[in-house]
């Protein structure tokens, strides 16, 4: 006979009940847009209230794909999109994972550090973009200081794209690296101190110890990291904006997005709202976010079944 | 078990309905329109108690009339309170969308229409405020006594679409000049440069003077392009013809034309521009130049009010950049209708805001307003008392609308598709003026192409 935690007849369904406002919410603010977003992808949707809306079938996905230069440009901000995923994840993961174990240790004064090394995150987008513009300020800017001292100097964020993209890359991790190490560190905490003591008297070294307890019983950890860091760095648009705004040579495709479809602006040069062409655009980047995303995740869960059983 | 149940899921209820609660309206004193035809504006606004929203973009200057007017207006209609949020030049049309989308505004500054679809473009959207139009979401001013204020030519040219008035235009102003400093011209025998080679030779003279030659603010981008439109309209005086000829092919960025022009902004920005500028911030800019930093600072019209702010005392000038080698060329001023009122169609508070309107463009509140922001005015009785409105009066006659009022890109075109001298180094990655000029063909010519 199956038994439910909630009782019997009737009591049955209060866990069904007990979700519905999450759902409600998950549909109305995350699933209803998305769908609404791959409907208006067909379209030529401004996003005015009151503008005509028509049906343009692939229209919208040719120009985005096939048409012109235009296009290779958005493969060029595609193939960026996906350097800053793979740079942010990996210096990310690493370096989050690297300062979990550090203090995880019984340091003096480590709920300081850790509580420095999160603040990043608790800040906005804005307040990011202003710090970091203020520190590599060309003119006499910090940075520029300690160039200087080497007898060298830099534009950083105004100068060459390539350097102002590794700026943003370098900007998005210090914003947040937080995050992976205090995941990291939640789950370094779950694991039993008797298993440390254990291959302590067995007599393995630090490495030995990472390599065979602390890695394999991380494992939640690093799937929960490696997914987050990499859909969070292939959606990432806020800091582009804050930092570089709309420069050839340095967009993502998440901003690409913002700016077609809210007619995002140089100056005063008026553009068109084109969410329709924008929605097209967000279609491609899920879409991307999708392949990579499941392969990642099937591979973890691969992994995790492996290591964890 | 179930009285637990039960007893989170009133304290959920409960919670919702709080919040629900505290969710306010977006004007929570504001009036609805009054319907009766025989009040009059005034006393109809002067009802009821009303939270005006007004829109503007971020011009310190601007800001900081637009904060003094609003308390004044205030003080006169105690019953109207204006709430008002200043966004980024670059944010404005972004933020106007969603807050007219949401009826979450009353009165928006908009720059003047522009851009407007011409019949030898093909394939191309329709420009954002006219999209707005088309979308009902703003209020006809047609027939509005306060428009008859404006001269009639800046009104159609700014503010009308399909014979409708949907903006007043609040002044004209100029990108394409230059400021100079000019006790530093002064004491290192610098000639006011009104040909090209005589701008060489004076950033020459002062780089050896261990001076920097011109700033811009950088950090935004488009303060560095803005800067050389002179360079561009020294070249192509017929900024209309010259988008023209490029839609038509008759024009090419990379012809011998061309050429030079792009020649001349590689050492505009390579050359001339100092060191760092491209982590100036638009607004530090003036800043910059009045603090005696560079000695000059090629930038619009509305950067006056904010370089006599940062240092009342400091004398400086306004020329044409002056781009051609023959001074005739030179001797024009390029531009654009800058911001203007518009008002939301949906606004609970039409009678507030035409009263809003109506108070701002009295003559004497108008005048404050281009004495304090440097515009060149689009009311006739208007005077040009400021510095930099007797600076530019000499050139008024030659003034023309610029390139980028104009230009629309054809769908497919590449980014390098304008003329812009970002794109060399230090702010871009080129350094050699005919591979730029052929590769910004090639982007234009794709699109072209494209809706061929």
């Amino acid at each position: 006979m199956t038994t439910y935690h909630f009782g019997r007849g009737r009591a049955r369904w209060v866990p069904y009940l007990l979700l519905l406002p999450g759902i409600f919410f998950y549909v109305l603010i995350a699933l209803g847009p998305s769908m609404a977003t791959a409907v208006y992808s067909f379209t030529d949707a401004t996003g005015l209230k009151g503008a005509p809306v028509h049906w343009v079938g692939l229209d919208n996905y040719k120009e985005f794909l096939f048409m012109g230069q235009a296009s290779k440009d958005n493969f060029a901000a595609l193939e960026r999109t996906l350097v800053f995923c793979f740079f942010v994840t990996t210096i990310q993961f690493g370096l989050g994972l690297f300062i979990a174990v550090l203090i995880n240790q019984n340091l003096k004064g480590r709920n300081i550090f850790r509580t420095l090394y999160f603040m990043p995150v608790i800040l906005g987008a804005v307040i990011q973009g202003l710090i970091w513009s203020l520190f590599l300020f060309p003119i006499g800017g910090p940075m520029a200081r300690v160039l200087e001292f080497f007898g060298t100097r830099s534009e950083f964020l105004g100068g060459q794209p390539s350097e102002a993209f590794a700026w943003v890359i370098a900007i998005q991790i210090w914003a947040n690296m937080g995050t992976t190490m205090i995941i990291f560190l939640s789950g370094l905490q779950t694991i039993p101190t008797e298993l440390y003591e254990a291959v302590r008297i067995d007599g393995a070294n630090s490495w030995q110890v990472f390599q065979n307890v602390t890695w394999p019983l991380l494992t939640p950890s690093v799937n929960t990291n490696l997914t987050l860091n990499i859909i969070g760095s292939l959606q990432a648009w806020q800091l582009f904006l804050v930092l570089l705004g709309y420069r050839n040579g340095t967009q993502v495709l998440g901003y690409l997005i913002y700016a077609t479809g809210f007619g995002q602006t140089s100056g005063s040069v008026t553009s068109s709202f084109r969410q329709g062409y924008a929605a097209a655009a967000s279609i491609i980047l899920f879409l991307l976010v999708l392949v990579i995303g499941m392969a990642v995740q099937t591979i973890l869960r691969r992994r995790e079944v492996r290591i964890m059983g | 078990m179930f009285k637990k149940i039960y007893f989170v899921m009133t304290m959920l209820m409960l919670a919702s309905v709080i919040l629900a609660a505290c969710t306010t309206t977006a004007s929570p004193t504001a009036s609805s329109p009054t319907a009766s035809s025989n009040t009059t504006t005034d006393q109809k606004a002067a009802a009821a108690n009303v939270t005006l929203r007004v829109l503007i973009h971020q011009n310190p200057p601007m800001v900081a009339f637009m904060e003094a007017f609003n308390q004044s207006f205030h003080k006169k209609y105690p019953n109207i309170t204006i709430d008002m949020s200043v966004v980024n030049a670059s944010d404005l049309s972004t933020v106007t969308q969603t807050r007219l989308t949401a009826n979450d505004v009353d009165v928006v500054d908009m720059f003047g229409f522009a851009n407007a679809a011409q019949s030898y473009m093909k394939k191309v959207d329709a420009p954002n405020w006219q999209q707005l139009i088309d979308a009902g979401l703003l209020m006809d001013l047609t027939g509005q006594p306060f428009v008859q204020k404006y001269d009639a030519a800046a009104v159609k040219d700014a503010g009308t679409y399909n014979g409708k008035v949907y903006e007043i235009n609040l002044g004209r102003v100029s990108y394409s000049g230059i400021y100079y400093n000019k006790d530093m011209f002064t004491a290192n025998n610098v000639k006011v440069p009104t040909v090209w080679s005589e701008l060489v030779a004076a950033c020459q003279t002062f780089k050896a003077a261990n001076i920097s030659c011109m700033t811009a603010g950088g950090k935004d981008g488009w303060p560095i392009f803005v800067g050389a439109y002179g360079l561009l309209g020294s070249i192509y005086p017929d900024q209309a013809a010259l988008v023209q000829g490029l839609w038509t092919g008759t024009i090419k960025w990379n012809d011998a034309k061309s050429l030079s022009m792009w020649e001349r902004m590689q050492v505009y920005t390579s050359e001339m521009m100092e060191s760092g500028a491209s982590g100036i911030a638009g607004d530090a800019a003036p800043g910059r130049f009045a603090s005696g930093a560079v000695a000059m600072f090629p930038g619009g019209t509305w950067y006056a009010p904010a370089i006599d702010a940062a240092q009342p005392a400091f004398k400086w000038g306004y020329i044409p950049f002056p781009g051609s080698d023959n001074a005739e060329d030179n001797k024009y001023l390029f531009g654009k209708y800058d911001q203007g009122w518009a008002v939301a169609a949906g606004t609970p508070n039409k009678d507030a805001a035409l009263l809003y309107l109506t108070e701002f463009s009295d003559s004497a509140n108008y005048q404050a307003f281009v004495d304090a922001v440097g515009f060149i005015p689009t009311q006739s009785t208007a005077t040009l008392n400021t510095t930099i409105g007797k600076e530019v009066a000499p050139y008024l006659v030659n003034f023309r609308v610029g390139y980028e009022q104009y230009w629309i890109a054809p769908k497919g075109a590449g980014q390098f598709a304008n003329p812009w001298a970002s794109y060399f180094k230090p702010f871009g990655t080129d350094d050699d003026p005919k591979t730029l000029a052929d590769k910004v063909q090639a982007d234009l010519q794709s699109g072209l192409d494209a809706v061929k």
